[in-house]
């Protein structure tokens, strides 16, 4: 269905110049292939990584003005501006990159802006290199020469000026069609699950081993690449470019077609495109804007009407934004001259799509038909032939006395409190390591500590004899350390098959270029993951889900998702952080038994839990801490009777109440 | 046969009531927003009010003219773009305007490829006529009705040097296209009296602040600034002067008689000097009669630049003449009509008798333009002797 | 040396103001932790509005003084206004989704519909502010000082003084702080956190529309004035810490003085760039700010 719907919209591509016979609204077609490319770039670090970015306009720029000092310094013309500028502006993406890898959010955003600002006024300033607000001037190139085949193509206007034209229209067209399929690879990779991983859950997403600034790195210079390459065709279908060409209203303007068109798909940013480009003609139309706008006020209270008729309580909801598109059409009635007010639009247009559209256009086409294009599971020939994919493998079969994991004499001081304080403990291979103690005990802490989300403050952690305290998480986690989360942290917007396959990042060999360039290597790659990952599905009985969305599942399920997630990394060691908590008693049964199955298989467990019985039942060791400190240590039951362990959850009395 | 042809004279018979009712469309590309608004607003009216005058008697081949209006916002890419819209989409047959150098410079070759005619009624660049002459151009489209830079810095120099007697200028200009190449005619006008500038200033559109810039000139010594930039810049030099207590004359384009200027500067903007194409006052009844439409017109008393009003107004009657010549409006044919005009127009800047020709584009000539003088809130000539009977109507010279 | 004196003083007004819009970004993200993005649309409108009211009081006659001071209560509270409108319509929703993308381009979008609103009502051009103090410069030691600079160095602390008093002295100030520390605390005990949060970016907007008519009159006013300053402030206010409030006085001084320096020795065109340069390093580096603390992450 997806496929039929390419072929007509590249059908609809090749025969449009035929068709499209005024040059004005030929370039205007070109202008939105050249923006679309933009636009799926920042899908990449908007939709998919989730960071408002304000300098995709500087990047075009770059690209942009990568060409003009290429032609007006070097005499370089556009064949050889567009890997140059490709590689220069990948460059300035990663340059935005660093400061970005720290900071998220409102932050994230400033630095893009700042960025931005900064390059436009460097543009404008260098004039020696760029010209600075004088502009630089380009001829659009004519590359195939057809008018001697004139008499041989009579239907065609051979005029120079039509010629360059229709070939720059072609050209522009073919560099949408390989953005939109390299896209397509990237997000559908296991770099596109990083992206949406380290949106949902970045703290997650270190834990399993891919690592939060590389691919926030990978977003940001793919999408400046792309960039890159569309400044270069910006500029010559522009035929002249000036620092005020890359302002921030364009950044924005970029945005809300990401957001209008709807986000983390193609058809999205290209129509989001389509709507910039346009409206400024369209404002300057004043008839033709008050059909639009009526268009768009039946189109509302059509979708209010039905959304009504359906359930009578939703009007509360569709009231407000159905009101808005009627004012709209009013406005556009009562207005004499609108494109004074084409900023303000756009403003309106960008509040209207966040409160009501949130998804999209695209997005909510998607929904409202209920055609989601769904990830298709089985059908997969390639899986047929590969062997039966083991669930689990275990990276050191250490059996024996040598201990697994040695921890030696943490501090973790947050300022003046000691979470921890000069705590000890080891854990043998294969053994299930229970960690209790009240709340506020500092268990949480240790398993932060061991997963390289804090850095003691002093003592040491030794995995299989080396040292880890100190590392970075997801260094950790390549290493045989996997965990489960207190509050779970699942990637939500994956599904759950695509949460487990983020685990499994660590086991490929294939690189970016393979993946774009669909290498069978790679391809055969993805599709041994899918198959191992669906195998470790089968062992936590999760297989019927697997094309779930995370955030569907009830609570039981997700905390089995987390744990299978773990399970991908082929960890030694497996770190449950209560994993029990809000459990039925049910789910508590069937965890039991899995967490059985993982020892059995040949893993180490570290088990913090608050049901005792879960805790009696499955630990050989039990550690437990209060206030920081480890006041117990031994075998289950033992412990238990310890009057200790008793006052510190019970209380004084209590202890002499035990026997 | 026969029948085909008498039905298709028939045909054109019935349609050529429709066609005489055909408006001729004449783009006008100009900053109506921003900065340079004055000028551009002053320009548009000026254009407007011939407009209306040449179609209340009749509009030219029996068509009225229709203006398409695109605000460029004094930027390049805007024209760039504008340009594209009203060559591909409007249709225009020509079109006049551009304040802004930049703006000329860059959008003005789309023209020339269309071999569409543009008449620049304001902007003053001196390459701007020049972008497209001779070489390996069979012709050239660009026209011009004002004072060009070449002309202004020459008049400047003069003015500061010889007449007023100064000897350390300093130069402050804007970064755009017209401060740039109007910086560098005045400073080989300069060399030519045999000065240099002991300061030569850069600022950018929307700068409000002139601290540094006034500061590195007056540690210069200079005892002169001279100018090339638009109102507010202007002003901000001007009032950066008051501010820093250093209060040197200002001698610059003819961009220091906006409305913005005057106003943003007030009292501190006195005395400033500039050459004008038009002031507006009364010394010919032709400037008369177009002083009191516009007022009429526009209800208002303070034309916001007199400059852009009368070159405007005077670059619609020059079209419409050649139009009228050409019998057409093919751009071929009203390009070689204005370059051969044989009827003499009556403007308000000056009497034009055969202003063009295939190698001059320009239709002023540097004995035309006269210094004005800000005084009271108000542009009034400098020098009343230049503007007294018979020296009221300057008239560029016979080739 | 003068020189220097001189560009050093003529920086010190400069940086007060961008003290003083950081310091409205500070209220609002220590209650919601949101930032307005339009918060340099803000000082504009507010500047804006304070003219046209100048204007008016001056053309029944009065003086410019006190045309002046009869204007700054209407701005003030035309700025609470406008703060409050930008958390209903930007920030409200946004927070209940809790979706960071949302209030950050409700925000812009919003900062971009009053700045093309106010370009239509007021035009695009740049206005003269009349100014309520003599034009004419001080001399200090040959330094050079308008009266009006000195008003904006007092103005913006005055300000800054007063919120700090009444946050710590009324109690809705004391609401202020605590939806500051513990926003679900602060609910429990029967904090309204809803109407502090609508109230801290009307104390934000305020501070801006007041840092507006401050400003005006030494520099012109117009649609645009609102736009680079907005980010400017922005980095000022990570360099001081987003919690620190001496902080943003001191990376507004630092900012101002290392602009007009720039301007001078460099180029005025790059007078823009060491901030920004510096919000970028210092973001990289130690994202809490000179003079934050780092928060501690719970997992």
């Amino acid at each position: 269905m997806a496929r039929l719907f390419w072929l007509l919209g590249i059908a609809a591509l090749v025969v449009a110049p035929f068709l499209v016979k005024s040059p004005y609204y030929l370039h205007l077609l070109v202008t939105i292939a050249i923006f679309s490319i933009v636009t799926l770039g920042l899908d990449v670090v908007f939709g998919y990584t989730g960071e408002v970015s304000i300098g995709h306009a500087a990047l075009l720029g770059v690209g942009a003005y990568t060409a003009a000092v290429l032609s007006m310094h070097f005499g370089l013309g556009m064949w050889v501006a567009l890997p140059v500028a490709l590689v220069v502006t990948a460059g300035f993406g990663a340059l935005l990159a660093l400061p970005a890898l720290r900071v998220t959010g409102p932050y994230l955003a400033m630095v893009t802006l700042a960025f931005g600002t900064i390059i436009q006024i460097l543009i404008n300033e260098m004039t020696d290199l760029t010209n600075g607000p004088l502009g630089v001037k380009f001829v659009t190139p004519l590359f195939v020469d057809l008018r001697p085949y004139g008499a041989a193509l009579p239907l065609l206007d051979m005029s120079l000026k039509r010629m360059k034209e229709m070939e720059f229209y072609y050209i522009a067209a073919a560099a949408l069609l390989v953005t939109i399929l390299v896209i397509n690879r990237v997000v559908a990779s296991r770099y596109g699950r990083a992206f949406e991983a380290l949106r949902d859950s970045p703290i997650a997403c270190d834990c399993m081993g891919v690592s939060v600034y590389k691919h926030k790195v990978i977003a940001f210079v793919l999408s400046a690449a792309l960039c890159g390459v569309a400044g270069v065709l910006f500029a010559y279908s522009e035929q002249y470019v000036a620092p005020n060409n890359f302002t921030f209203e364009l950044s924005v303007q970029f945005l809300l077609a990401v957001t209008m068109g709807g986000r983390k798909s193609r058809l999205g940013p290209i129509l989001g495109a389509a709507i910039i480009v346009y409206l400024p003609n369209l404002l300057a139309d004043i008839a033709l804007f008050r059909i639009v706008a009526g268009v768009v006020a039946a189109v509302a209270l059509a979708a209010g009407a039905v959304s009504v008729l359906r359930d009578r309580d939703s009007w509360r909801r569709v009231a407000a934004p159905v009101a808005l598109c009627l004012a709209f059409f009013a406005f556009a009635l009562a207005l004499q001259k609108i494109t004074d007010f084409k900023l303000a639009i756009f403003g309106v247009m960008i509040l209207f799509v966040v409160y009501y559209l949130p998804d999209g256009i695209v997005g909510s086409v998607q929904r409202l038909l209920r055609a989601r294009f769904a990830r298709r599971l089985a059908a997969d020939p390639a899986l047929a032939n590969l062997p039966q994919a083991r669930a689990i493998t275990v990276q050191s079969s250490k059996q024996g006395a040598e201990m697994l994991l040695s921890v030696e004499n943490i501090v973790m001081r947050f300022g003046g409190l000691k979470a921890l304080d000069d705590v000890s403990l080891a854990v043998r291979p294969g053994a299930i390591h229970g960690l209790i103690g009240p709340n506020g005990s500092g268990k949480s802490t240790m398993m932060n500590v061991l997963t390289g989300i804090y850095v003691p403050t002093a003592g040491q952690v030794r995995f299989s004899g080396a040292v880890i305290s100190g590392l970075k998480s997801p260094q950790i986690a390549l290493k045989g350390v996997a965990r489960t989360f207190q509050n779970v942290q699942l990637f939500g917007e994956l599904s759950v098959l695509e949460n487990v396959m983020v685990g499994l990042h660590h086991a490929y060999r294939s690189g970016f270029f393979g993946i774009v360039a669909s290498t069978a290597a790679a391809r055969r790659e993805e599709a041994l993951a899918r198959a191992r990952a669906l195998n470790i599905l089968r062992f936590t009985g999760l297989e019927a889900l697997a094309a779930e969305e995370a955030r569907n599942l009830p609570y039981g399920k997700q905390r089995l998702l987390e744990i299978s997630r773990a399970l991908a990394l082929d960890p030694t060691l497996l770190l449950l952080d209560e994993p029990a908590a809000g459990l039925t008693a049910p789910d508590i049964v069937e965890l039991v038994a899995i967490i059985r199955k993982i020892r059995d298989a040949g893993l180490s467990v570290i088990l913090i839990e608050h049901h005792m019985d879960v805790v009696m039942s499955l630990c050989d060791t039990v550690t437990v801490l209060d206030f920081g400190q480890k006041i117990a240590e031994g075998q289950p039951d033992a412990v238990q009777r310890d009057p200790r362990v008793i006052e510190a959850y019970l209380g004084g009395g209590a202890a002499a109440l035990a026997t | 046969m026969r029948l085909f042809r008498l039905l298709s004279l028939a045909a054109l018979a019935l349609a050529t009531p429709a066609l005489a009712a055909d408006p001729i469309k004449i783009g006008l590309s100009g900053p109506f927003t921003g900065g340079s608004s004055s000028m551009g607003v002053s320009m548009r009216d000026g254009v407007k009010l011939a407009v209306s005058e040449i179609n209340a008697a009749g509009g030219v081949l029996g068509r009225p003219i229709e203006l398409v209006e695109r605000d460029d916002e004094a930027k390049n890419e805007l024209g760039v773009q504008i340009a594209q819209e009203l060559i591909n989409k409007e249709s225009v047959v020509a079109t006049v305007g551009y304040i802004n150098t930049g703006v000329a410079l860059a959008s003005q070759r789309f023209y020339q490829e269309a071999e569409i005619p543009v008449m620049n009624n304001v902007a003053t660049g001196s390459i701007v006529t020049k972008q497209f002459a001779g070489g390996d151009n069979k012709a050239n489209y660009i026209f011009r009705n004002a004072a060009n830079d070449a002309i202004q810095s020459r008049m400047i120099a003069e003015e500061a040097i010889k007449r007023q007697g100064f000897k350390k200028p300093a130069i402050l200009a804007d970064a755009t296209n017209y401060g740039q190449l109007g910086k560098t005619d005045l400073t080989n006008a300069l060399q030519k009296l045999g000065v240099t500038p002991v300061a030569t200033e850069k600022f950018n559109t929307g700068d409000t602040d002139m601290t540094a810039q006034l500061l590195r000139a007056k540690e210069a010594g200079a005892d002169v600034i001279l100018t090339y930039a638009i109102g507010p810049e202007l002003a901000q030099i001007a009032n950066g002067m008051a501010k820093l207590g250093w209060k040197v004359p200002m001698v610059g384009s003819w961009t220091l008689s906006m409305a913005s200027f005057i106003d943003t500067a007030g009292a501190n903007g006195d005395g400033a000097m500039m050459p004008q194409t038009f002031i507006q006052v009364p010394t010919t009844p032709k400037r008369k009669a177009f002083i009191e439409a516009y007022q009429k017109a526009y209800k208002i008393d303070r034309i916001p630049s007199p400059v852009s009003a009368a070159q405007g107004y005077d670059s619609i009657y020059l079209l419409a003449a050649a139009i009228s010549q050409a019998k057409d409006t093919d751009g071929r044919k009203i390009r070689e009509a204005l370059e051969s005009l044989n009827t003499k127009i009556e403007g308000v800047v000056t009497t034009y008798d055969h202003p063009y020709s295939a190698t001059d584009h320009e239709a002023i000539s540097d004995n035309i333009p006269v210094f004005g003088l800000v005084k009271g809130g108000r542009v009034v000539p400098a020098h009343p002797e230049d503007l007294e009977g018979d020296k009221a109507m300057r008239v560029k010279p016979k080739a | 040396m003068q020189i220097f004196m001189q560009l050093i003083v003529s920086g010190l007004s400069v940086g007060m103001i961008y003290g003083v819009i950081a310091f409205g970004y500070q209220l609002t993200f220590g209650t919601s932790r949101t930032l307005n993005f339009g918060q340099g649309e803000a000082l504009m409108l507010g500047s804006l509005v304070g003219l046209t009211t100048v204007n008016f009081l001056i053309g029944q006659s009065l003086g410019t003084l006190t045309a002046y001071l009869l204007m700054l209560p209407i701005v003030l509270v035309f700025g609470a206004a406008q703060g409050a409108v930008v958390e209903w319509l930007g920030v409200r929703q946004a927070l209940r989704a809790k979706s960071d993308a949302g209030w950050i381009m409700a925000t812009i979008a919003l900062g971009i519909i009053f700045k093309n609103l106010a370009e239509n009502v007021w035009g695009r051009d740049a206005l003269k502010f009349p100014s309520p103090l003599p034009e004419a410069s001080l001399s200090f030691g040959g330094v050079r000082i308008q009266p009006m600079e000195i008003a904006i160095v007092i103005g913006a602390i005055v300000l800054m003084t007063a919120v700090e008093v009444f946050n710590r002295f009324s109690i809705y100030g004391k609401a202020v702080v605590a939806t500051s520390n513990d926003r679900d605390a602060a609910g429990l005990m029967g904090i309204n956190t809803s109407r502090v949060i609508t109230l801290s970016y009307a104390l934000s907007s305020m501070s801006a529309a007041f840092a507006g008519v401050l400003v005006a009159p030494v520099t012109l006013t117009g649609a645009s004035m609102g736009a680079v300053l907005g980010l400017k402030a922005f980095a000022v206010a990570i360099i001081g810490g987003l919690s620190s409030g001496l902080g943003v006085v001191v990376g507004g001084l630092i900012l101002g003085i290392t602009e007009t320096l720039t301007g001078y020795y460099l180029s005025t065109g790059y007078k823009d760039v060491p901030g920004l340069v510096l919000l970028l390093v210092v973001l990289s580096v130690k994202p809490a700010g000179l003079f934050g603390k780092a928060a501690i992450k719970k997992v």
